[in-house]
């Protein structure tokens, strides 16, 4: 089976490999992080520890997927709010770990509600044996606004908070960040300001999954009422890809080290997140949905992708997509490039036909007597739209047009 | 001409249908299908990493676990194996494993990766007499511990009922050919050509080498008195062998009368008629209710309009004319047909090898081994009870256990 050293170092800690369970209910009690240890994961962030004054008091059910079609749990929204078991039975639980597991890394998630319960909370979890801290400003369920992302979109408050962290403990320490928010850079730096040595991003995403049309409420229902709350997974990938790059595009962020999360499930989410800047990677909603025997493919997919791509190191591919992803003013606009449509591979469904003509420019024609397509390149305008719904992959990129009166070396293009 | 014997019945997967498959799988807890292979696959296992886009890793589970794992793949009886206690029947149907496995299996070929390594050379020789499944796959189990293995075969290419026995629509030269390069990557040495008993005798084998394994299989049919010395009568064993050898290029003739129902005659009755039999009937012993044969068999021998009559015994044999009675009813058959095969199971061959038999087994401890001789038996000729290629990796794998033992090892 194939080997590689999958270890990377995130804020001066070192991890056997970049897979954490985030701060959830995955990672709820000893039992669970201790079982995640085991099956592979290189750290665990234990489920948000809040101060002892706040009661949590949970609804039932909890949670909601997003189907499409024959695929469930597109998405997934929970309506859990940080860890309901007393503070004091969580540090033991940390403690217990740490001792238990010492070179796995154990990150203590903590919430406070003002500046002396963060820096009490920060100080409690250091002492318990946490190996770093992270700050959840970011739960979107939190049933007091003194709390959660209404704290993450306040740069302000975010910073004064990073400081009574700092001042509670000397441990490294990222902040969580709330995608419920235009620029998240701003919220960043502020963090980092205050004292913050990292950025995790991202939380989940404010949402109502589904509404029960008879009912007229939304799901899950409680009583006949339902909540908006944070929504999950694999579709909000895009979303958290997104962020991190313009916290690494922000020049004041540039090496900002970030430990990603949404909607990670398989290696490839993993090195995406790393091409983009990640160095280590946060998982909920899949282990929700399949167990932590999942890390097995992540762990030996990425050493796969190392080998093939002749990596030793994990640290060499962090961030290596950043200088690509630019400024929409500032792609080459100076070409079209026409779908090539591969006949004997087409079923001749007419999918792209009709696509093409509902949804972009009627270009594609189709033979009722051959039930082939044909792109007529007069009105093409190379979106792929069509190999975008073609079922059998059967259209690729094919001939390239140069537009009037502009220059490209077509050689050299980087389709 | 194109020959369409040489062509996979079975077109198998592709990347689609494959994502497919796998999605349809539960990935459920304490997986059936895991504990149910004689040779230990894990299908759980690599089915997650298919779903979980890591097909190297899925490559890495198949191959690790099982030196024929393309071969099984294509080969296998799943229905009775993996297959068959697939939860997925409480929605529809079981997981078609065999077919995922055949992609993956083939992805590793494609994409040239080398997952099994040589083991650290620990001074020990190991002589293989046979390179059946049993033989190839003992071969490469060893080679990966540090052995030094010598593989004899008698025939000019190794593969034994592989080779010779199996249609090429099923399991093609190419295939084959793939997975015994893997074993000889691995540092085979092998002889062929070489029969043993004739060209080398066991006992030299037992001084020369540290431990010899006798891998010979059952290559020959079995002819029941009635069909003894009789010119239209054929045995599937060597009729098989002779399509293959000559790529499917042999003349058939309209009328085939095929007796036996296990695997060997359908394969048998669809070779005849992808090669132009108009007419091939089996008669088989068993009841359709009790048969033999893998479903997939039954099914390709159904789909090419293979007659199949079940539950009648041959009585008596004249020529061409073969006399058949219903094991229950009162039912008597008469059948001329153009040319017999019989299918009726098979035996072994030993030629000149000095080994004690009793009931179609070499006697041997419950550890395949001959006495307190360096001599271990393995495959069909051993106590080993799955006469199928699965069933060959399987005694290979508790044959390596015990040759360790023996040698010292672990």
């Amino acid at each position: 089976m194939v080997n590689k050293d999958l270890s990377i170092e995130f804020l001066g800690v070192k991890f056997e490999n970049p897979f954490c369970l985030s701060s959830s209910p995955v990672g709820n009690c000893y039992e669970m992080c201790k079982k995640a240890y085991e099956v592979g994961f290189g750290g665990v962030v234990f489920k948000t520890i809040g101060p002892k004054s706040y009661y949590i008091d949970e609804v039932s059910p909890r949670f909601d997927k997003l189907d499409k079609e024959d695929t469930p749990f597109i998405g997934f929204k929970n309506m859990e709010q940080i860890a309901e078991h007393p503070l004091e039975e969580n540090l033991a639980d940390l403690r217990k770990l740490k001792d238990e597991f010492p070179n796995k890394v154990l990150i203590a998630s903590i919430m406070g509600n003002d500046e002396k319960t963060w820096e009490e909370l920060a100080r409690l979890v250091t002492e318990a044996g946490a190996d770093m801290i992270e700050m959840n400003l970011s739960c979107p369920q939190m049933t007091s606004h003194a709390m959660g992302s209404d704290v993450g979109t306040n740069p302000e408050l975010c910073k004064k908070y990073c400081q009574a962290v700092k001042r509670g403990s000397k441990l490294p320490m990222m902040a969580k960040m709330t995608p419920n928010i235009t620029d998240m850079c701003e919220v960043a730096i502020a963090c980092l300001d205050g004292g913050a040595d990292g950025i995790a991003a991202i939380n989940t995403v404010k949402s109502i999954c589904n509404v029960d049309i008879n009912k007229y409420v939304g799901m899950p229902i409680i009583d006949g009422k339902s909540s908006i709350s944070g929504y999950s997974g694999k579709a909000i990938k895009p979303i958290a890809l997104r962020f991190i790059q313009q916290m690494r595009d922000n020049p004041k962020l540039k090496n900002v080290e970030i430990s990603g999360i949404g909607g990670i499930e398989t290696w490839v989410d993993a090195v995406e997140f790393i091409l983009l800047g990640a160095s280590t990677l946060q998982m909920t909603t899949s282990l929700m949905q399949y167990g932590y025997r999942i890390v097995e493919d992540l762990k030996n997919g990425l050493m796969h992708y190392m080998e093939d791509k002749g990596v030793d190191s994990l640290k060499d591919l962090v961030g290596l997509a950043n200088k690509n992803i630019i400024p929409a003013e500032n792609l080459n606009r100076d070409y079209i490039v026409y779908p090539q449509i591969d006949l004997d591979t087409c079923i001749g469904c007419g999918r792209c036909y009709i696509s093409c003509f509902d949804g972009a420019h009627q270009a594609m024609e189709f033979n009722k007597e051959t039930r082939k397509p044909f792109c007529n390149e007069e009105k093409c305008v190379g979106c792929h739209l069509c190999a975008l719904v073609c079922p059998v992959d059967a259209i690729s990129k094919g001939k390239i047009k140069v537009k009037p009166n502009r220059k490209v070396d077509i050689k050299n293009l980087s389709l | 001409m194109e020959c369409k014997y040489l062509n996979d019945l079975d077109a198998g997967l592709n990347f689609k249908t494959l994502k497919l498959e796998a999605s349809r799988c539960l990935l459920c807890l304490d997986a059936p299908c895991s504990k149910e292979c004689p040779a230990g696959t894990d299908p759980a296992k690599f089915i997650r990493s298919v779903r979980f886009d890591n097909l190297k890793g899925a490559a890495e589970t198949i191959r690790e676990n099982n030196p024929l794992g393309g071969i099984c793949a294509r080969v296998c009886p799943t229905e009775k194996y993996c297959q068959k206690g697939c939860l997925r029947c409480g929605i529809d149907k079981p997981i078609d494993i065999g077919s995922i496995q055949r992609y993956v299996c083939d992805f590793e070929q494609k994409t040239n990766m080398k997952i099994l390594k040589k083991g650290v050379d620990n001074n020990k020789r190991i002589a293989i007499v046979g390179s059946g499944p049993s033989g190839l796959s003992l071969a490469s189990l060893l080679l990966q511990h540090g052995y030094s293995v010598d593989l004899y075969e008698k025939n000019d290419k190794l593969g034994g009922y592989l080779r010779y026995g199996i249609p090429s629509y099923r399991l093609s030269n190419e295939v084959l050919d793939n997975e015994i390069n893997k074993i000889i990557d691995l540092g085979l040495k092998y002889h062929t050509n070489t029969e043993i008993g004739k060209d080398i005798t066991l006992n030299e084998l037992k001084t020369y080498f540290d431990a010899v394994v006798v891998a010979i299989g059952y290559s020959k049919g079995k002819v029941l008195d009635m069909f003894k010395d009789n010119p239209y009568v054929e045995s599937a064993v060597d009729f098989l062998k002779r399509i293959k050898e000559n790529d499917g290029h042999v003349l058939v003739d309209d009328n085939v009368l095929v007796i036996g129902g296990g695997d060997v005659s359908m394969d048998i009755c669809t070779s005849l008629k992808i090669l132009g039999s108009t007419n091939v009937s089996a008669v088989v012993y068993e009841e359709l209710f009790e048969f033999k044969a893998s479903k997939k068999e039954l099914e390709d021998a159904r789909k090419h309009n293979v007659t199949i009559i079940d539950g009648y015994v041959p009585t008596a044999c004249k020529d061409n004319h073969v006399t058949f009675k219903h094991r229950r009813l009162p039912y008597q058959l008469e059948m001329t047909a153009d040319k017999i095969v019989l299918a009726v199971g098979q035996t072994y061959d030993l030629g000149n090898i000095d080994l004690e038999m009793e009931r179609g087994q070499v006697k041997t401890k419950y550890n395949y081994q001959v006495g307190d001789s360096n001599v271990f038996v393995i495959g069909d000729i051993s106590i080993n009870k799955e006469k199928t290629v699965v069933g060959s990796v399987k005694s290979a794998k508790e044959a390596l256990y015990y040759i360790n033992k023996y040698l010292g090892g672990f």
